[in-house]
């Protein structure tokens, strides 16, 4: 038997999924890490690849290649929370968070993007942080982008789209770089969103998942966490029950909500990894857990996004190309990064204007779009994550700030303007109380006005960030810098709820550094 | 007596205003009652309108077969607002009529030109709430429209047809809801691009920007010409 045979045999008895729970069941571990979404897997691959025993827990199952779903809507039922229909309330603005093994990573666009001096700077004069600096956490970035081969997207799976983009930011003199995403082999089939075919994005399922059983994890799916059990200031595991696949809808194969057998896993350490959204609300289901500051599920933060789609004169092949392969730092400072974006196109199609005749006419110039987003540094757009009653969905009161609206006008006009160096000949801004079509750059001063207002945007929020923040202060703060807890003395966090603030660009890189820096530290102390 | 009479009474005119003289139902769903799929219909009728460019209408895009398999795959609650949203815009030309002809009817028993003057009005409707339960529910049809796969054909914007790699993720974990024993991979037939180390790897080309598209896709859209 080869190698690769032996190791496969191996790590596959250290899988389970939801087909083999046949009762009650109790295990014992030094680290049971709960979410196996890229800080997560991070987080188990680092204890494990340490000498620890360690348990990553994770509710979803694991998806194959076969179980991707090519519509884009019924794959959003299987793979999101609340089957993707999630929203905020306060300022209404849709959230997704995935239920799968690698979590986000199966279904994001595999955007990995070092945030600027400028972020950490903030984050340690405001909040406390003494080590959380990019010259400390650029160890971290260089591990992790070697494992996952993170490099900037090749020209030739750009397509047309992106490369638009480019020249367009070239034309008006501003600077634009390929996107680094953690993928190998990329073919440009624009599908990250609904999972990837090919497997060239490294998502957590086919890296640092594996990696972890190769160094001698165990992965347990299908296991919802509902309490993290603890005595004074320790944590001493997790308990919850196994979950049915899907079980919200029809598939459902077991009882109320597809839960069944319960579930004890006892460990000298815990990692919650569960999510932004996740982990605060399961603090609060576990006896309002770590939280003498009161800062649980507070301070939420998202990076709010806005579209904008442009029709071209000629086909810009917009099902082809890397999801999201061009991007723009050049307004971080302003509060804004902008991207290119694609997604399968009914859902794109959902903002598209006009009903009957026109509206069909409109999906007939699909062939010749391309849709730019940008992502806003909404730092002083608060909000906070309450439990549902009798639910571990959460309550999500997010409240858009004027200030932030203001960011998210200049970038539409920004967008807009893009376009038009790029030769658009119309753009379907989706503002609501704006004109639907603008054929040329005057219109798109009345971008940047006051006609726009919050409830006119349609936003999407999709990094999430702050609810059990980092913070110097124990009385301002849930974690310390390592990520523990400050009330109890073995539980740690390692997701975006961490981050004192929005990171100004896409989280996922960071939140992974952030995580092997904790891991490494938990290993040290165990 | 007499209240009971009433009671009757009433009972029997909301039955015949909210929930009598539907069609049935189209054969195959699991969801949707015969109410619901009347009105999903009589929407996607005017909303997607033949010969506008694209090869199905959509009346003919069966919609109340892709709305009840989108909600029987959502959670409960999720479910419940989706069908509270049919049942609002289905009855509220009961309340609401306008003044388009044929007074005080449900939507899907309203004439044509009526629903298209419906739809319009909610969709400019002055309060925002309005125009945003209107957006869900357009939203959810455009979804099963567009999504269909003649389509997205016609299109050239449906989905590749790509040879589905065998990863760590395939040689390690059964399909969604089987056994161990269901894999069948074993190391050897590993082929992604990255994976265990020592692993053959395979790495394709980029696609072809007109290549190829996915033959359920393309065997879809066949069957609708």
């Amino acid at each position: 038997m080869s190698v690769a045979q032996d190791w496969l045999d191996s790590a596959r008895e250290r899988v389970r999924v939801f087909a083999q729970y046949d009762g009650p069941f109790e295990e014992q571990a030094d680290v049971v890490v709960v979410g196996s979404g890229p800080c997560g897997a991070v987080a188990a691959y680092e204890l494990a690849a340490a000498g620890k025993d360690v348990v990553l827990v994770e509710e979803g199952p694991p998806f194959t290649v076969r179980d991707f779903e090519l519509d884009g809507n019924l794959s959003m039922t299987r793979t999101m929370r609340e089957g993707g229909l999630r929203m905020t309330r306060g300022t209404r603005m849709p959230t997704m968070q995935a239920i799968a093994l690698g979590g986000g990573s199966l279904v994001n666009s595999a955007i990995c993007v070092r945030p600027p001096d400028s972020v950490f700077e903030r984050w340690a004069t405001r909040f406390d942080l003494e080590r959380t600096d990019r010259a400390s956490l650029d160890p971290h970035f260089d591990a992790i982008s070697e494992f996952l081969g993170i490099a900037p997207t090749p020209d030739e799976v750009q397509g047309p789209r992106n490369l638009l983009f480019r020249d367009a930011c070239r034309a008006l003199g501003l600077s634009s770089e390929p996107i680094a995403r953690n993928v190998r082999g990329c073919r440009g089939s624009g599908e990250c969103f609904t999972g990837c075919r090919s497997r060239a994005k490294q998502s957590m399922d086919v890296s640092y998942v594996p990696a972890a059983l190769r160094a001698g994890a165990r992965v347990m799916t299908s296991l919802q966490v509902q309490e993290i059990r603890h005595s004074g200031r320790r944590a001493t595991g997790v308990s919850g029950q196994v979950v049915a696949p899907f079980a919200h809808g029809a598939a459902a194969g077991a009882g109320r909500r597809g839960l069944s057998h319960r579930f004890r896993i006892d460990a000298r350490a815990v990692v919650l990894a569960a999510g932004c959204t996740a982990t605060p609300v399961l603090l609060e289901r576990s006896g309002n857990l770590a939280n003498a500051s009161g800062q649980v599920g507070e301070n939420l933060q998202f990076h709010p996004g806005v579209a904008i789609a442009g029709v071209f004169p000629e086909p810009t092949d917009p099902q082809f190309g890397a999801t999201q392969g061009y991007q723009s730092l050049a307004f971080l400072d302003e509060g804004f990064k902008l991207e290119t974006l694609w997604a399968p196109p009914p859902i794109l199609s959902i903002r598209l204007p006009g009903q009957g005749a026109e509206l069909v006419a409109r999906f007939g110039e699909i062939p010749r779009m391309a849709v730019w987003d940008a992502i806003a540094s909404a730092n002083r757009s608060l909000g906070r994550v309450r439990a549902r009653r009798g639910s571990l969905d959460p309550v999500l009161d997010w409240r858009l700030h004027p200030d932030d609206v203001t960011i998210l006008r200049r970038a539409l006009r920004v967008i807009a303007e893009l376009f038009f160096a790029a030769g658009a000949e119309k753009i379907l801004p989706g503002v609501a109380g704006l004109p639907e079509v603008m054929t040329d750059l005057a219109q798109t001063r009345r971008l940047e006005s006051d006609e726009v207002r919050a409830e006119g945007l349609v936003m999407g929020g999709n990094h999430v960030f702050c609810t059990t923040r980092m913070h110097g202060d124990p009385t301002l703060g849930v974690v310390d810098e390592d990520g523990r807890c400050h009330d109890l003395d073995n539980l740690y966090i390692a997701d975006t709820g961490i981050f004192p603030q929005c990171p100004s660009v896409n989280p996922m890189l960071t939140g992974m550094a952030l995580a092997r820096r904790q891991a490494r530290v938990l290993a040290d102390r165990l | 007596m007499l209240e009971a009479l009433l009671l009757a009474a009433l009972v029997f005119v909301l039955h015949r205003r909210f929930a009598a003289d539907y069609p049935p139902a189209p054969i195959g769903l699991a969801t949707l009652h015969r109410g619901e799929a009347a009105f999903v219909q009589s929407v996607a009728e005017v909303l997607f309108p033949g010969g506008a460019g694209l090869p199905v209408a959509g009346a003919d895009a069966k919609l109340p077969h892709y709305l009840d398999r989108h909600l029987s795959a959502l959670p409960r609650r999720q479910r419940l607002q989706i069908r509270a949203l049919l049942l609002v815009f289905e009855h509220l030309t009961l309340f609401v009529p306008g003044d388009a002809p044929g007074g005080r009817r449900r939507f899907s028993s309203l004439s044509a030109p009526s629903r298209v003057a419906m739809l319009e009005r909610v969709a400019e409707h002055p309060l925002s709430f309005v125009r945003t339960l209107f957006m869900a529910l357009r939203a959810v049809l455009v979804l099963g429209y567009l999504g269909h796969p003649a389509n997205l054909c016609q299109l050239g914007v449906a989905p590749f047809e790509i040879e589905p790699a065998t990863s760590d993720a395939e040689l390690l974990f059964p399909r969604v809801g089987g056994l161990p024993g269901s894999i069948r991979y074993e190391a050897s037939d590993f082929a992604a691009p990255a994976g265990a180390p020592g692993a053959a790897t395979r790495v394709h080309p980029p696609l072809d920007p007109h290549g190829p598209r996915h033959r359920a896709y393309l065997r879809a859209g066949r069957d609708v010409r």
